[in-house]
């Protein structure tokens, strides 16, 4: 066995044996050591030569006309270098697509303004703080006009937010799989309630950020960037300016101060950054966010519902159908996020046996600032939605809510279970994960001294705390696919029609290349914002080479270099990155064989590459990859010490999926599940909420590092826990924002964050290359579901539920006054 | 609002400031309107000074002042006058990591990192007083400070473990003072 024949930099430990395995262990993140040092490079801190700072004013009606823009208090000041209207850009470049055709967003508003926070003029300078004094020289006259806020009545079009639209509601769709009609007519008992999501978001430290640079002699664009998923968004940039993508180059920080899906849509600051530039000949334009423009008007607000569940089941506690409707309020223009009204369907009754089902959604139109994606994209709200009525229904027929849960799951053996919305869950033990939960809170804290010692809870009782547990079980869709995500586009009489051969996704680009010293180099066509995916593919590859960790290094591809690909969303890099690593490990080991064979003019029988080199199989001879480099150097044709490798849809070739892909419903082939039992007490005096200790049993398939999979359950439930009981985009009768500040929009803290005991089970994939499972998402789409369900219990002496999100103080006590 | 190269034009008064950073002089002459979080980021070229909220909730620019903790976007550079001020650059240097850093990385105490100095220099403000703080010492001082993506756990026990290496190191240099102080006797 040979030695590692070099060892980049990145300090890690290098002691390591090459036959040692990577994949499964909590190897500790390469990306740790410049983030701590302070020497990490996020967009805040790209600052080009002779970088000029743009900044935008933005609108303080929530509706109104635009009368008059008069700019030329600023044009006359020394101080301005540029200064940009809505028809001046119109004059030039294109309006911004959105995730309905029939619409689309002027960067700039033109001829009326629709929330609080819209961009109006763009003003360019030597820094942000002279921009500033510039921006409150430019003269806006507006005729105001009604806003409508409240997405119910927006629906009735008294008030039209698009009077060209005619409607705002630009989309929705009702789909039934089965005989919803009849399974609720024959139930001995339906269930109609209604429950409402607030408009919660995630909100990542760091704000959007962007400078764009216009190169005149070649006619492109740099465009450095924050923005989530850089490949496939990046049609919202060049297509305002009115370029071929080729022409539009956006390049990721390797660093992004997390986006958990907001940074997405970030569109908007990128296109006026690059129009800027070039407007100016070139010069960089550098623009970040602040916080208030952020909360306010930065387009990152998400999903906003009112949901109207019906259940039927019998008086055995059997479910026979769940019907779904909901509106989500998509503010004042539908984003490019519009499916993230349909995710839910691909676990449309949770880890229930549910069929027949209904799905019906509208998307509304109102004076507020756009959705975007945020981390569970929509599933959130459908599983605090559904559990809710699933507790309602079991106090209705006084049935335990454990047991009625436990009578509804899906059974292990019916596992692959495949959902009549054509989603198919992979493998899991969901019985077996809730009694586990229920057993484990039972021994640790039922018990004398427990937090759920009856004495305690008895005694706290006395105190005005009520204390409750619930025992849920949840699933995280993870992957996606791409060709369902355009279903809002399509025209769905045409889909019955279409075949396999119709359904196009986007395969995860992963490439290669072995350097002089014999590191490897491999380059990532998708971007990150924490999650640790250079620690990942240096796991994945050292596994797939025989070589350590420290002897890969991981970059970035921009847009340009890198084909279209989904990248980092939908839970989906843990299994797209073992696929490509997979693929890119065998072509690679297959290049070097060859390339070898024909140094040593031998058969490609005769050579094998083994740990980390090429050998002759009579052990004469040994290349190392250094040495094989050398050679590649001084060969023509192709290189051989390069592979890329484009993995290919996990489930393409499952012929189960075959439905869901040619109708467009969404895939999500793998099924990562949790079992939770927040331990919660509600002062019902004050309405105050805590959460006294968070149990979740969490399963995600084949953990490819734990220490990473541990991270993103903490992080997500810390998610999960905001937006349960503190966070909320709230909007007043006159469209003004109510939080535009931390000190409004409120994010956990150490005070809110209760102590986290997880456990982790593994259950494989049947459909992946390592049997990982998706596990991004997890936290924040079934924490606020089981937060909720185990406020019931604690308010089950009041008959209260919990059936406004987040749960906060006043709405409690709102509650416990009226019942 | 954050910002780059300021340059001045003649109309706007500025001021000048010296001051000292992570134990070097810096004299600029600087707007009076400067944050100190802008200061540190633009002219003392210190960019692990993060800039997350700029109204003084989300502690990603804190660093530390005279021995004290102040979140720098709610502190004008002038006021800095005369001042010592420490930023997570400061901690180590020659590019390796200062026991609390270790901690954080041992520990997985960070993933976007966005946060990540702040919390940093919090725990070092923590430590510098309180070398064993209990659960509840670490949750009142780091609630200054907001982390989005970790979920606070992983902070606690990098804290734990941040102040065992501080402890072992004040140990060894006790041993060592301990030596010298038996060499000392020897030579008596």
């Amino acid at each position: 066995m040979s030695a590692p024949e070099s060892a980049a930099a990145d300090g890690e430990i290098q002691d390591e044996t090459a036959d040692e395995k990577f994949v499964g262990k909590g190897l500790n993140r390469v990306e740790d050591h410049r983030i701590l040092t302070g020497s990490a490079e996020y967009i805040h801190d790209v600052t080009p030569e002779a970088c000029l700072s743009m900044g935008l004013l933005r609108t303080t009606h929530p509706h109104a006309d635009i009368v008059d823009v008069d700019t030329s208090a600023v044009e006359d000041h020394p101080d301005c270098d540029l200064v940009l209207t809505g028809d001046d850009i119109a004059a030039e470049y294109n309006p911004m697509p959105c995730g309905l055709n029939e619409m689309s967003e002027w960067a700039l508003a033109r001829d009326t303004v629709r929330f609080v926070g819209e961009p109006v003029a763009l003003v360019v300078a030597s820094d942000r703080y002279v921009v500033e004094d510039l921006i409150d020289l430019v003269d806006v006259e507006y005729d105001t006009k009604e806003p409508i806020t409240d997405p119910v009545d927006a629906r009735r079009d008294e008030t039209l937010v698009h009077e060209d639209l005619g409607t705002n509601v630009p989309d929705s769709e009702r789909i039934t799989f089965g005989d919803v009609d009849g399974a609720f007519e024959d139930a001995d008992n339906v269930l109609e309630n209604q429950y409402s999501w607030g408009r919660i978001s995630g909100v990542p430290l760091e704000t959007a950020g962007v400078v764009a640079e216009y190169d005149d002699e070649t006619d492109t664009f740099d465009i450095d960037c924050n923005i989530q998923l850089h490949t496939l968004v990046d049609d919202t940039i060049y297509e305002p300016l009115g370029y071929d993508a080729d022409d539009v180059a956006l390049n990721v920080p390797p660093d992004v101060g997390g986006s958990y899906g907001t940074k997405i849509a970030i569109h908007r600051y990128c296109t006026l950054a690059a129009m800027a530039s070039q407007q100016l000949g070139g010069r960089p334009v550098k623009y970040v966010e602040d916080r208030i423009e952020n909360l306010q008007g930065g387009d990152m607000h998400s999903s906003d519902r009112e949901y109207m569940m019906r259940l039927a089941y019998d008086d055995d506690g059997t479910i026979r159908g769940l019907d779904v409707n909901f509106v989500d309020d998509f503010g004042a223009y539908p984003r490019y996020p519009v499916n993230q009204v349909l995710k839910p369907l691909s676990v449309i009754s949770n880890a229930y046996d549910i069929e027949p089902v209904r799905y019906n959604y509208e998307i509304v139109l109102t004076n507020k600032t756009a959705q975007t994606a945020y981390r569970g994209f929509g599933v959130d709200p459908h599983l605090y939605a559904l559990e809710s009525i699933v507790d309602e229904a079991a106090y209705d027929i006084s049935m335990d809510p454990y047991e009625f849960r436990q009578q509804n799951l899906i059974q292990p053996e019916q596992l692959p279970y495949k959902l009549p919305s054509k989603n198919i869950y992979d493998s899991g033990d969901f019985p077996a994960a809730l009694s586990r939960i229920k057993e484990l809170v039972e021994e640790e804290e039922k018990i004398d001294g427990g937090l759920l010692d009856p004495e305690v809870v008895e005694q706290r009782r006395d105190e005005g705390k009520y204390r409750g547990v619930s025992y849920t079980v949840h699933i995280e869709p993870g992957v996606s696919g791409a060709d369902w995500t355009d279903r809002q586009r399509s025209e769905k009489d045409d889909l019955a029609e279409r075949e396999m051969d119709d359904v196009e996704e986007l395969p995860e680009h992963l490439r290669c290349r072995i350097q002089s010293d014999g590191t490897v180099l491999a380059s990532l066509a998708t971007d990150s914002s924490g999650q640790g995916h250079q620690t990942l593919v240096k796991q994945l590859l050292a596994d797939q080479l025989g070589i350590l960790p420290s002897d890969i290094d991981v970059d970035y591809l921009d847009s340009v270099e890198a084909p279209t690909e989904y990248g980092s969303a939908a839970s989906r890099m843990a299994v797209m990155l073992s696929g490509a690593a997979e693929g890119l490990g065998e072509t690679l080991v297959d290049n070097l064989e060859e390339l070898a064979a024909r140094h040593w003019d031998v058969d490609r029988d005769a050579v094998t590459y083994r740990d980390g080199g090429v050998s002759l199989d009579d052990g004469s001879e040994r290349l190392t990859r250094a040495e094989l480099v050398g050679i590649d150097d001084e060969t023509d044709g192709d290189r051989l010490t390069y592979a890329e490798y484009d993995y290919q849809h996990p489930v393409l070739d499952v012929e189960g999926f075959g439905e869901a892909f040619t109708q467009k419903y969404p895939v999500y082939p793998t099924a990562a599940f949790a079992a939770n039992a927040p331990i919660v007490e509600v002062d019902v005096e004050t309405g105050v909420i805590e959460i006294l200790k968070f149990y979740s049993l969490r399963d995600c398939g084949t953990q490819l590092n734990p220490t990473i999979v541990e991270g993103q359950a903490h992080g997500g439930l810390a998610q999960g826990i905001g937006a349960a009981l503190l966070e909320e985009f709230a909007y007043d009768d006159a469209g003004q924002p109510k939080a535009v500040t931390l000190f409004d929009y409120l994010l956990p803290s150490t005070k809110n964050i209760p102590e986290m005991h997880l456990e982790h089970t593994e259950t494989p994939s049947p459909f992946t290359a390592t049997g990982a499972k998706g596990t991004g998402e997890g936290g924040m789409i079934d924490g606020p579901a089981s937060i909720a369900t185990a406020i019931n219990r604690a308010l089950e002496p009041f008959d209260v539920i919990a059936d406004r999100i987040p749960v906060t103080p006043d709405r409690v006590r709102r509650k416990l006054r009226d019942e | 609002m954050s910002t780059d190269n300021t340059e001045t034009t003649p109309e706007r008064p500025t001021q000048e400031v010296s001051l000292t950073v992570n134990g070097e002089e810096v004299t600029s002459e600087i707007e009076p309107r400067l944050k100190l979080s802008d200061f540190l980021r633009n002219y003392a070229d210190l960019n692990g000074v993060r800039v997350g909220c700029e109204h003084g909730v989300c502690g990603a620019c804190t660093v530390n002042v005279d021995g004290e903790l102040v979140k720098s976007c709610m502190m004008y550079a002038v006021q800095t006058e005369g001042s010592e001020i420490l930023t997570v650059e400061g901690l180590s240097d020659d590019g390796s990591l200062h026991p609390i850093q270790e901690a954080f990385h041992e520990e997985h105490a960070l993933q976007c990192g966005f946060c990540t100095s702040g919390f940093v220099m919090s725990t070092h403000d923590l430590l510098e007083d309180n070398p064993d703080p209990s659960q509840e010492e670490m949750e009142a001082q780091l609630s200054s400070n907001i982390c989005r993506c970790t979920g606070y756990q992983n902070i606690y026990d990098a804290v734990g473990r941040a102040a065992d290496k501080l402890d072992g190191d004040r140990a060894a240099d006790e041993m060592d003072d301990d030596r010298a102080a038996d060499e000392m006797d020897g030579d008596d």
